[in-house]
């Protein structure tokens, strides 16, 4: 794997977009397997850095993943 | 201190928008409660189904007399949900001590102008396609899947996420260079 195309799967897992699975379970983001354990790793902090950004832009508060979660209950 | 019980009696009682002032309070806490399970699941689908139990069980949590009852149920969820995810995937070497090291968290406190505003110097500033792809995925708040986003800007998928990666490269350093860490 390019250096590239691990920066890529990065960037593709920090999205708050998840599919769910045939029980309405959300499931985790396609690209995440295929990182390995540090690319995974470095996911989750990247993910964290843009929710906080996200969140501070937001008048609510709300980021990404909190938008969808709400989507989903309302 | 930030009690985020203060918006229980209404999330029981239904009210979805005292439940989106819950999660922005607790998302972050919630979060980093996961990080050591960070390379064994993914912890954004963690996060995401946790919040949606937190409310379907909501009316049925008892307050304990101390504060932030909701926050402290929600981390209990995800860490169950993510050790059940990590043995149901079989993931290699899931330490046993992660079971039982509860974080202490503490809610995030509301936005502040002044970070915002810093925020939104260094996105002026940045080029435009990096500026539409940042946007595209702050504007859609998760709703549809970066291959969506990327053909209504008229990029392939992995142009977006590069576009991504640069913005948020640069937001990274502008921020820096103004002294601000997210």
């Amino acid at each position: 794997m390019t250096p590239e195309e691990r920066e890529a799967l990065v960037a593709a897992v920090t999205t708050a977009h998840r599919e769910r699975g045939a029980r309405g379970e959300i499931r985790g983001h396609r690209a995440y397997y295929d990182l390995d354990d540090a690319g995974r790793v470095e996911a989750f902090d990247e993910t964290a850095r843009q929710r906080a950004l996200e969140a501070a832009l937001d008048a609510q508060g709300l980021s990404s993943t909190a938008r969808a979660i709400l989507a989903r209950i309302r | 201190m930030i009690d985020l019980d203060v918006h229980l009696d209404a999330i029981r009682l239904g009210d979805v928008a005292a439940f989106g002032r819950f999660v922005a309070g607790a998302e972050r806490g919630v979060r980093e409660s996961l990080r050591s399970f960070a390379a064994q699941v993914d912890c954004e689908a963690v996060v995401q189904e946790t919040f949606l139990r937190a409310w379907q069980l909501a009316p049925r949590l008892e307050a304990d007399g101390r504060p932030n009852t909701l926050l402290r149920f929600a981390v209990r969820v995800a860490r169950n949900l993510a050790i059940s995810e990590a043995r149901r995937a079989r993931a290699k070497g899931v330490d046993p001590a992660t079971f039982d090291e509860v974080p202490e968290i503490s809610p995030s406190a509301p936005p502040d102008p002044i970070l915002r505003r810093a925020i939104e110097e260094c996105r002026d500033k940045l080029p435009q396609r990096p500026s539409q792809a940042l946007a595209a995925r702050i504007e859609t708040g998760g709703a549809e899947p970066d291959e969506a986003l990327a053909a209504r800007l008229g990029m392939r998928t992995n142009t977006f996420l590069q576009n991504f990666s640069r913005a948020r490269k640069l937001l990274g350093e502008c921020l820096e260079s103004k002294g601000v860490a997210l």
